[in-house]
Order: C-alpha cells, then structure tokens, then sequence
C-alpha cells in the first residue's frame, strides 16, 4: 500500500520527531510551558490553514464517497482546534494575535499552494505526514507517559482510538488517490521535514 | 539614493529593503569573483523561481481588471523568453535544471503560488512590484562590466526598469491593506534567497 511504502522512507524523519527535544519535553513533562504556548498557538494557526486545505481538496473532489470522507476529517480538525481553544484558555493565549514563524508559514504555504494548484493526490500526500506523525507520536508517548504528565491531554487526544481512525482515513484516501510518482513522494518527504522543522521552531522561539 | 526611495510601500518596509537588494553573492557578481558554483547554483534555482513566477504572474493577470491587465501580460511574455534564455545558459554550462529544488527557493515559490490563489488583486500588484523592484535594485547597484556583464544588463537595461515603473503605478494605485505586508514578505524571501545562492 502507498501509505506504508511513504511512511517506510520517511520513517526515519518520524524518528528524529519521536527524539527531537520538545517532543521528549511533552514525553516527561519537563516542557518549558512558554514553548508549550508557543505551540499552541502556532499549531491553531496551522491547523486552520491545514482545515481549508481539507476544504479545497473536498471542493476538487471527483466522487461522492471522496466527498464525505475529505468534510469527516475537515471536521476532525476542527474538533482538534477546539481543544487548541481550550488551551488557549486555560493558558491565557489570544490566538488571533499569534503571527506564524516562519518555519510554521513556510509549511502552511506550501499546503495551500499543494492543494491549490497541485494534483488532488499530491495534495493527501502533503497532508498525511501530520496525521500519521502525530498518531504516532501520540501512540509513542503514552507507553511511558507517568502520572501526573501536565500535557497528558495532548498524548491522549492523539493516541486515541477517534484520532487514529481519522489517520486511517486519510491514509485510505491517500491509498486510491494517489500514485507512486515522484511528485507525490516529495509532497510527502517535504511535508515530514516542515514537521521537523516545526517542532524546533518552537525551542528556538522561546531560548 | 535609489529610485524607489520615495515609494510607500518600499518606505514602510524599512531594513528589509536594503536586505533584499544588497548581498555577499551581488557583490561577488559585481567584482567578478564569484565561485562558479555559487553562480551555478543560482542560475538553476532562479530558474525554478522564473517558473513559479510564471503561474504567479498567470493567475494574477486572470485576476486584474483589464484595465491594469497590459503591462502583466506583456511582462508573462518577457518572462517566457527568460525562461528560454535560463535553459540556453545551463546547456551551455552543461547544468541540469531537474536538480532538486532548494529548501530556500521552495518558501518563496509556495508563497507566490499560495499568495496567487489565495488574495485579491492589489495584493498580487504588490507582490509583483516587490519582486521586479528588488531585483532591478539589486542588479542596478553592480557596475555593468566583467564576466557577468551580460546578467547584470539584463535586470538593470532602461525596458525593464520601464516595465518595474509601470508595475509601481498599479502596486501602489491600488493598495490593499495586506499589501505591505506581502510586499515585506517578498523583500524577506530576496534576502532568503541571496544567502542561500551564496552559502548553498
């Protein structure tokens, strides 16, 4: 299947996430909480860019079935930005002030350009890489999450069962819209490394 | 004292003007002792940027009210000869223009491209604007001898700054409230991009 073969050559991207300090930070609590802000309020913004790329994918959908699946997961994201509300509530962040770094504009960019103006399958292959990092990480991080973790809602919410069906979703959709082509390949590898680069936007944001 | 120093939109966007339009890869050019792979590397992932700025400039083109429309149209046409002239350049240097795209040059083509799509009209004159300004600034700057005289008369002859001209009229004739701020982004995308012709 497609999605195995992509995520089999990006795994090792998946791995440095898995590793990189701010992951390790929300493995054993010891996030600095401005970083987790920053997050928080980074991410809202991305994933608002990352719901209309649902949306302009859904718009350019070629079947019914194709339809109702791309609206399931745009409603995913939006469920997952009301815990991001949530958050931001609890932490007192106003996230219509944040203005994205640079890091998190260059991926937003990239989804909406993918999805306006690229192949429907290209635009799943730019999309996958979050969903099936972050059901990994999630499932990664909540076999040694100790009691008492201040950001075990986030391992939760992403290692379980509702978000892992979403990613199962998408990686169906990915499978019978997409082709092995090059273009579709690097959509995927590229969206992996904006991932990456991501996570380190936020410690370097906040050093 | 440069051209545009009286331009709002240049004005307003402070230090990021001067960081778009000087940089250790122009000075090299202008000397002419540039490393020749700088010079390489440059000229095939321009090329890359020339072929997003095709569908840009496409689309923004589709998007203008006729009466704006002529000098985006003329300026699609200057800008397919220029893709022309970028692959006669690489045969002759014997480069392939199916390397991979740099990490730098592919911020600033998602951001034209998303730009494109996604804003209204004065907002791509703006982007527009700030793209051939920069370079007609920065190539304007180098004397027009040496070995890469060639180049730096291609971005800096009196037509193109004829053709930056009458982009400035329409950029800054139809001003939108988020023009400034994409106009600061192409500026931080130039200065991107130099760094990275320079340091690979």
């Amino acid at each position: 299947m497609l999605h195995e073969i992509l995520w089999q050559q990006n795994v090792r991207l998946a791995e440095a996430c898995l590793h990189h300090p701010f992951m390790r930070g929300l493995a054993d609590g010891t996030l600095d909480p401005e970083a987790f802000r920053s997050y928080v309020a980074q991410d809202a913004f991305f994933l608002n860019t990352f719901a209309r790329a649902y949306a302009l994918a859904a718009a350019r959908s070629q079947d019914m079935e194709t339809l109702i699946s791309l609206c399931e997961l745009l409603n995913g994201v939006l469920r997952e930005l009301q815990l991001h509300a949530g958050y931001a509530k609890e932490l007192k962040i106003e996230l219509a002030r944040a203005r994205p770094y640079r890091a998190v504009e260059a991926y937003t960019d990239f989804l909406l350009a993918t999805a306006w103006h690229r192949e429907p399958g290209e635009t799943i292959a730019a999309m996958t890489p979050c969903m099936r990092l972050y059901g990994y990480l999630g499932t990664e991080l909540a076999k040694t999450a100790g009691a008492g973790n201040p950001y075990q809602q986030w391992i939760t919410t992403y290692s379980g069962s509702e978000f892992q069906a979403l990613v199962t979703r998408l990686e169906s959709l990915l499978d019978s819209m997409a082709e092995d082509t090059p273009a579709v390949g690097d959509a995927y590898a590229y969206a992996m490394r904006c991932e990456l680069n991501f996570f380190s936007a936020m410690l370097e944001h906040t050093a | 004292m440069s051209r545009f120093d009286d331009s709002p939109l240049v004005l307003r966007a402070g230090r990021l003007w001067q960081e778009a339009t000087t940089a250790a890869f122009l000075d090299a050019i202008g000397d002419g002792t540039l490393p020749p792979e700088a010079f390489s590397r440059w000229l095939v992932q321009d090329y890359h940027f020339a072929d997003a700025l095709t569908s840009f400039q496409g689309i923004a083109a589709g998007k203008t009210p006729r009466q704006f429309r002529k000098p985006l149209i003329a300026g699609l046409g200057a800008l397919d000869a220029e893709m022309d002239w970028f692959e006669a350049q690489t045969r002759v240097r014997g480069l392939k223009l199916n390397a991979p795209v740099h990490e730098i040059c592919r911020r600033y083509c998602d951001f034209l491209i998303q730009a494109a799509y996604s804003e209204p009209y004065p907002v791509l004159l703006a982007v527009l604007f700030g793209v051939e300004a920069s370079y007609l600034a920065a190539w304007s700057g180098l004397p027009p001898t040496g070995p890469y005289a060639e180049f730096i008369d291609r971005w800096s002859n009196p037509r193109f700054a004829e053709y930056v001209e009458s982009l400035r009229v329409l950029a800054e004739g139809n001003l939108h409230e988020s023009s400034q701020r994409y106009f600061d982004g192409v500026l931080a995308h130039e200065r991107d991009f130099w760094s990275m012709t320079w340091e690979g």
